[in-house]
Order: C-alpha cells, then sequence, then structure tokens
C-alpha cells in the first residue's frame, strides 16, 4: 500500500524528526513545571525521564520488530482484523491531531503575545500553514530533509544562552534532594509531555532505511532531547532564583530579554521569529502523520486529500476560535494524559498482544 | 502538378535521386523555390566526363573549399576514367546520400551537394562555413585565473573545446534532433565510466521529448527540459566556461552542447552549484573557502537585507539600540513614506538602471552610472525624499547580488528580495520567516534532473560539504559529490604534499 522505496529516510533524519517533535514547543514551559514540582530538583527528574523514554522507544521498536507486515496497520489488520486496525489508525490520528493543534496554538500565541499583539490569529495560522502544507505534502523523506535543515540552521540557538552564563549562581542547584526523593519521582510527570513523539516511530519505521539501527537511532534522538532540555533547565535555574522560576510562563524567552548586545536590543525578538522554525518541527511532521492515518482509516491511496481538508478545516476553525493560553495549557494538560496512554501503555500492550498471538499462531499451525 | 501527384502516390520511391540529372535539377529548384541563395553551377567531370551539378547555399558554404577542393579537382583533366569512378575530390567529410529529405538537410546546414549525370546518390561534401565570431574570453564569466576561452556558436567547436580538457576516449557523445523546422543540433556530453547511467537515460527522454519548432538559446531548451518550471530558481547551470563544462563532467555530470547558442547546459546541479566558479580551484584553498562563505552570506543579504530593514523600521523598532535608532530617526525623520515605499521605489529604481545598463551601447552606459549614482543617489536623499539609510541599505543589495557568479540565481534573488519585501511590510519578522520557511520547502522539493535540489545541505551528505560550501584542500578532494550517482567515485588517491626538507 505504501511506497517506501521512494520515500526512505536515512537514520540522521529519522533521529532529527523524532528529537524535533519531542522538543519544539514543549522546551518552552519545561523549566516552569519542572520547578513547580520539585523546585530545582526537578532538573534531576529528567535523567528518570529520559531512562523512561529508552524503556518506552524499546518496546515500540520491539512492537515494529514484531510486526512482520510492513507497516504496523497491514500487521494489525491482519492479526486483529480491519476494523480495529482501523480504529487503531484512528486513535492514532487523533492523537497527532491532538500534537499538532497543540503546537500550533501555542506557537501563534506566543507570536501573538511578543511580537504581534495586533495581527489576528487566523492570519498567523494560515501563514503557518503556507510551508507547512508544503513540507507535509512531500512525505517523509521531504520531512526527513526539513528537519535535518532546521537543525543545521538552528544549532547556534544554544550559544546565545550561554551569554546569561554571566548571572549564573550555581549555587541555585544545591543542595540536591533538598525535599527528599518524592518531589523529583512527582516531576517525572512533568517530563511526559516534552518526551512525548517517539510513538511516531509506528509511522515512520517502516520507511527508515536501516532498519537494524532503529534501536541505536532512537537512543541518539532521546539523547539529543534530554541533553537539549538539561542545558535549557540548568540554564533557567542558575539564572533565576529557585522562587522565580514558576513565575515566567516561558522562562527560555524570558530570560533572554537579560542578553543584549551593541547592535542590538531585545534579542528575544529575531529570536522567538527564529523559533518558529525550531516550533514548525512538531506540528509539520504530526500534520504529514494524522493525514497519513486518517487516509488509512478511509482506505485513500494517499495523504493528499486528508492534508488538504486539515488545511483548510484548520484556517477557517481558527477564524471562528483560537484558544488563550488558560485554555492551551488544559490542552497542554490533556495532551500529557493522551499521550502517556498512547505512548508509554498502548505499545506495552500492543507487544504482548504480538507475542502472544505469535507464539499462539505458531503452535496452532504446528 | 504531375509532379505532386505522383508525390502523393508513391512519396518513398519520389523520394530517392533520379538517374537524369536534368529530371534531379528539377526537383531542387521546385524544392528550393524562391530561395536565391541556393547556387547550382553545373559543369561536367574531366575525370569521368559525366555532367554533373553542385549545389550550395550561399553564405553558409565555405568559398575557398568550394573553389579549391571540389570545383578545381574535378575540371582539371588528371587521368582517364570511365563513368562510375570515385571521384577526386579533395574534401574530407564525405557522404553518400540518396533521399532528397537528407539532402536538404546537408544542404540547408551548409553542406554543399555534388549531383552527378546517371549516378542515383548524391555526395554531400562538408564545405560548411559560415559566420562565426572568434573565439573569446566569456563575458559573462569573466575569470582571473581561469583560460579566457569561451564556447561559440558552433557546437563541433564548443565539443572540440572540452574535448581538448577531457582527451580520453571514455568522453561520449550522444547527438540529438531537436525542433521540426530549426533541426537543431543537440549533443549530449558524458564520460561512460562515471556518468550514471539512468541519469543519461532520463535526461535523453527529456530532450527527446520535446516538440517544438526550433530551439534559439540554451535557455530554451533548459526551461522546455527542466524539473519544475514554475519555480523561481534554476535547475541547470548555463556555462559559456569550457574549462567549468570539463570539471563538471569530471565530476559525473552531463553537459548539453546546443548547436548555435554560446552557452552550455549543465545536469544536474544542486543549490551550490550556483556557488561555485573554476577560479576556486586555482586560487588557494583558504581564499576559495572565504569566497564561498562570502557569496553565500550574500545571497542571504541580497535576499533579506531590504525585508529585514523594512521589518525592524515599521514592526520592531524596539531592537534597535539607542545611539542607532538616535541616528536613524535622524536620517528618517523627514521621509514621508513608509519604509516599505520607500524601499520599493529604490530598489525598482536600481532595477531600472541595472536594465538600461545591459542593454545600452558602453558609451551611453556611462550615462546611467552618473544618473543613477549622482542624480538618484544624492539627489533624492537631499530632497529629503529617501533616507540615507535606505540608499546605503540598497547599494548593499546591489553590491551583495553583483558578488553572485551565476546570473539566473541572480534573476532568482531579485524576485525573492520583492517578495520578502511584501511579506516583511505585512507581518514583519515573522513574515521574513514564513518566507523563508516556503523558501525552504520549495528548495527541499525540487529537483534538477530527478536529484535533490538542496543537496548537500538537505539531504545532509557531510561528505560533499569539503567542496560545496567549503573548498577543501585539494588532495581532500580525492571523492565526486554524492549528488550526482557516479559510478566511479574515487578520483584521486593523492596525499598531503609532503613538506620539503632542507
Amino acid at each position: 500500500m505504501i511506497n517506501t522505496e521512494k520515500n526512505s529516510i536515512t537514520s540522521m533524519q529519522f533521529i532529527f524528526i523524532i528529537s524535533g517533535i519531542q522538543i519544539s514547543v514543549a522546551v518552552l514551559s519545561l523549566p516552569r513545571k519542572l520547578a513547580e514540582a520539585a523546585g530545582t530538583d526537578g532538573l534531576l527528574a529528567l535523567p528518570l525521564g529520559y531512562l523512561l523514554n529508552l524503556l518506552c522507544g524499546y518496546i515500540i521498536i520491539m512492537v515494529m520488530r514484531k510486526s512482520s507486515e510492513k507497516s504496523l496497520y497491514d500487521t494489525l489488520s491482519k492479526t486483529m482484523g480491519a476494523w480495529v486496525a482501523k480504529g487503531f489508525s484512528l486513535l492514532l490520528a487523533f492523537y497527532f491531531l491532538h500534537l499538532m493543534y497543540d503546537g500550533l496554538v501555542r506557537a501563534i500565541l506566543i507570536v501573538k503575545t511578543w511580537l504581534m499583539p495586533n495581527t489576528q490569529g487566523y492570519v498567523l495560522m494560515i501563514l503557518l500553514l503556507f510551508p507547512a502544507y508544503k513540507i507535509a505534502l512531500g512525505g517523509p523523506r521531504i520531512l526527513g530533509r526539513y528537519a535535518e535543515l532546521v537543525t543545521v540552521i538552528s544549532c547556534w540557538l544554544p550559544f546565545v544562552y550561554l551569554f546569561t552564563l554571566k548571572y549564573a549562581h550555581w549555587l541555585n542547584l544545591l543542595p540536591l534532594f533538598k525535599d527528599g526523593f518524592l518531589p523529583v519521582l512527582t516531576a517525572v510527570k512533568a517530563t511526559i509531555y516534552p518526551s512525548l513523539g517517539i510513538i511516531a516511530v509506528f509511522i515512520l519505521y517502516p520507511y527508515l532505511q536501516k532498519k537494524e539501527k532503529a534501536v541505536s537511532a532512537l537512543v541518539i534522538s532521546n539523547s539529543i532531547t534530554m541533553s537539549v532540555y538539561i542545558f535549557i533547565t540548568t540554564i533557567c535555574f542558575i539564572y533565576y532564583s529557585p522562587h522565580e522560576s514558576t513565575v515566567f510562563n516561558d522562562p527560555i524567552i524570558s530570560i533572554l530579554k537579560t542578553i543584549e548586545f551593541r547592535f542590538i536590543e531585545r534579542i528575544e525578538i529575531p529570536f522567538i521569529s527564529f523559533y518558529l522554525f525550531v516550533f514548525s518541527l512538531v506540528w509539520i511532521p504530526c500534520m504529514y502523520i494524522a493525514s497519513f492515518c486518517i487516509s488509512q482509516v478511509f482506505g485513500l491511496s494517499d495523504h493528499r486529500f486528508p492534508l488538504r481538508a486539515l488545511v483548510i478545516v484548520l484556517a477557517i476553525g481558527t477564524f471562528f476560535y483560537l484558544p488563550t493560553y488558560n485554555q492551551s495549557d488544559k490542552i497542554e494538560l490533556w495532551l500529557a494524559r493522551f499521550g502517556f496512554c498512547i505512548e508509554y501503555i498502548l505499545p506495552s500492550l500492543l507487544l504482548v498482544y504480538l507475542t502472544l498471538y505469535k507464539r499462539f499462531h505458531r503452535r496452532a499451525a504446528s | 502538378m504531375i509532379h505532386a501527384e505522383n508525390e502523393m502516390d508513391k512519396p518513398e520511391q519520389e523520394d530517392g535521386i533520379l538517374f537524369n540529372l536534368d529530371e534531379n535539377l528539377k526537383i531542387v529548384r521546385n524544392l528550393f523555390s524562391e530561395s536565391p541563395d541556393l547556387f547550382i553551377r553545373t559543369f561536367t567531370i574531366k575525370q569521368t566526363q559525366e555532367q554533373a551539378a553542385l549545389l550550395f547555399i550561399d553564405g553558409l558554404s565555405d568559398q575557398q573549399a568550394i573553389n579549391n577542393d571540389v570545383l578545381r579537382p574535378l575540371q582539371v583533366h588528371t587521368e582517364d576514367g570511365k563513368p562510375g569512378d570515385e571521384l577526386m575530390m579533395t574534401v574530407g567529410h564525405i557522404i553518400e546520400e540518396s533521399r532528397w529529405s537528407q539532402i536538404e538537410i546537408s544542404l540547408l546546414h551548409g553542406s554543399s551537394v555534388l549531383l552527378v549525370d546517371g549516378r542515383d546518390k548524391a555526395y554531400a561534401l562538408g564545405t560548411g562555413g559560415w559566420p562565426q565570431r572568434a573565439i573569446e574570453d566569456p563575458q559573462m564569466e569573466a575569470s582571473l585565473k581561469g583560460a579566457h576561452q569561451g564556447f561559440v556558436e558552433t557546437s563541433g567547436q564548443n565539443i572540440a573545446m572540452i574535448r581538448r580538457y577531457i582527451p580520453n576516449r571514455e568522453l561520449k557523445m550522444r547527438r540529438l534532433i531537436v525542433g521540426r523546422r530549426g533541426q537543431t543540433n543537440v549533443t549530449l556530453l558524458y564520460l561512460a565510466d562515471v556518468m550514471n547511467p539512468e541519469l543519461l537515460r532520463s535526461m535523453e527522454e527529456r530532450i527527446q521529448k520535446i516538440d517544438v519548432d526550433v530551439i534559439l538559446n540554451t535557455g530554451e531548451l533548459s526551461e522546455l527540459i527542466e524539473d519544475n518550471p514554475y519555480s523561481l530558481f534554476p535547475q541547470f547551470v548555463l556555462t559559456e566556461r569550457p574549462d567549468s563544462a570539463a570539471s563538471q563532467i569530471l565530476q559525473g555530470r552531463c553537459v548539453v552542447v546546443v548547436d548555435r547558442s554560446p552557452s552550455v547546459l549543465v545536469a544536474p546541479v544542486s543549490f551550490y552549484s550556483f556557488f561555485q566558479s573554476i577560479d576556486d580551484y586555482s586560487t588557494r584553498w583558504s581564499i576559495a573557502t572565504f569566497l564561498r562563505l562570502l557569496r553565500l552570506f550574500a545571497f542571504i543579504t541580497a535576499a533579506f537585507l531590504p525585508a529585514f530593514f523594512i521589518a525592524v523600521t515599521s514592526f520592531h523598532i524596539e531592537i534597535i539600540p539607542l545611539k542607532l535608532l538616535l541616528t536613524l530617526g535622524e536620517s528618517r525623520g523627514q521621509v514621508p513614506f513608509p519604509p516599505f515605499v520607500e524601499a520599493i521605489l529604490m530598489e525598482i529604481t536600481l532595477e531600472m538602471l541595472r536594465e538600461a545598463g545591459v542593454r545600452l551601447p558602453a558609451p551611453v552606459g556611462q550615462t546611467v552610472g552618473i544618473v543613477g549614482g549622482i542624480v538618484l543617489g544624492q539627489a533624492v536623499v537631499q530632497a529629503g525624499l529617501i533616507s540615507n539609510v535606505m540608499v546605503i541599505v540598497v547599494a548593499f543589495t546591489a553590491i551583495s547580488s553583483f558578488i553572485l557568479p551565476n546570473y539566473d540565481m541572480v534573476a532568482a534573488v531579485r524576485l525573492i528580495r520583492f517578495i520578502l519585501m511584501i511579506l516583511a511590510s505585512l507581518f514583519g519578522f515573522v513574515g521574513i520567516i514564513i518566507g523563508l520557511m516556503t523558501m525552504i520547502a520549495h528548495l527541499l522539493t525540487l529537483k534538477s534532473l530527478g536529484m535533490p535540489y538542496g543537496n548537500p545541505l538537505a539531504p545532509v551528505r557531510f561528505s560533499d560539504w569539503k567542496d560545496t560550501i567549503v573548498r577543501a584542500p585539494l588532495w581532500l578532494l580525492n571523492k565526486r559529490p554524492t549528488s550526482t550517482l557516479a559510478k566511479q567515485d574515487t578520483t584521486q588517491s593523492n596525499d598531503k604534499p609532503e613538506e620539503g626538507k632542507p
């Protein structure tokens, strides 16, 4: 059904797509959420979250290895029946629509607050959808190239944050485990939302050129994500005092206010505009995956029609309704729960089912 | 009338040449009616005592060659022969033709045709000699250290110039004829043991698919075989330099030489091919790397600087530090237009000046410079219509676009600049970023002969970076670019030259 030959992606592209979906908008509020849960100890929750993600990523890859057919959809329709497979695709489509909508709304809200308060939300939406449509139309290969290119052109971003080190108070981080181990464990919950996106492997795995390297690719992509998070969170925690960290909505952007060069003031303005590239790494792949899943549900030959419909609905929908910041926070909250079920629980269930199915099937056959 | 009817009845038989010379000449006069430039010279061949006629088109054939190498040997009595003998002519290029359609083509391409009474075949003699210009320094791509030979309008000479650089029997050619009326000779040159055969076949198929009256220029050919003709970006490199063409062939690309056009087409290429110049390889690698990065920077400023200025002055005035803001305010204070109008006015003026300079003859062209530089540059600022800063921005943009070595890419940049200016005036930085994102999306999907255009940045191929974004020392460039999918990828096994010991 799908042509994976012409659309194959390299391991590097795979890594950057996954990391891109994870980082994009989630990085903005991560330090605040960690601080809310555990103060500066929130930093310690990140490695724990990382381990959790590795485990979950491994399970997802195992599911893909176990699935004998070309794609997971085919495997499911073979083992559980066409309707279950369609239901599964629909679920994934909903999930990725959710992820995409969250990313888009976040980006629009941030642009509206910081750059263009007078511009209508739907105008920004239409602007953002323009390149997104063009890239999502191209399929995994173009997505992969886009993710790669964006990574290359935005690798200078972290270095700008080093300028804040002038005002760093390393002592903020100490002592470790100030309130014991429990707050750290609760802070792990905050790392779930920024790690969402590994599930994209379900769709992208068939396109991967070197499938035997999938595990290491996933480890690398999770490591990239985690090191970015640790870096950013450390910067925020050593800059802001422990109580201040929870005050700012998007500490990553607010922190830029302190950086000043001779030739440019308020560096956050060009920075946020450039950040749109990083933000776009969540909604563009999700847009593709969602429309691909919808095309599977309806048995369409490619994802073009769902994608077009999606773009039009988004543009018109935003004209009537755009969530506010608080509503977007709620969306995020729901997304974290939804995502936990989809990304951490569902793959394990699938793995168990597929293993059992194989065992029974083999026994039945022999 | 009878003749025409006969032709209708049995066209194949009529296409052949008859034995009778008078009949043949009648057919020729019929075919070439109202063509006073067709000359028919009838004479008797001394050698065989046969009646013969020599046909040629005045101006397309070399008079000297016809007089000395054809007419003289045939009319001077040498040894006795009988009718049907091989004729004595001192011409190298003789083809026997027996069909009128072929004779017509040979005649129109400059050959002279010898018809002999009693023979049902004609001799097309390679005495072509049409108006030609001398080989000169290529104007569009001047180089400091490279060769000073540019392509001319004759494909034979152009091919010879390329062959001088690659005297190897693996340099193969495919000759195709394009155009129903023009019958343009289009030659595909490639290295048989390097060039990827699928790309070659794709190129050949594309050229064969063309069905037009005539191709006047390589540019036309390139538009007809492009992957995406709606794109702003050129997808093939057109070069006037034999050394560039040869170097591209050696990299595993193919070159299309079009007769009557002084530029050849190179495919497949990527975005970065337009930022390379042949001088990069003859200068030291450090300066070549610097120049390549400078060109990339120039591309960015040429496309983005006016848009950036508009965005800053009309949306994000707060990012300018106070001191700079004061200077800027002083300059912009009395300007009655919004920044966008100001920028568009100046940019359009610049484009007009540039276009005026291209067409005008050199002595008049100087006036354009004076009018542009002094009258517009200075007077407009003194009159308070345009700010000083805007003039600087526009001048900087112009200089940046002059740095780019390829004209087609500069043309693309000029259009992109206007689009970005409009976007910036509507949405500030967000508009610019959206424009950039759309441009990237477009570049990602664009292809040149089916190969990704964004290579080696998207898809990332680090091994190709050393001869695109930078120019590494030559001994490191031992692989052909992966973007050409060359069959043989190693070009050399040079080591770093050893330091001389005293």
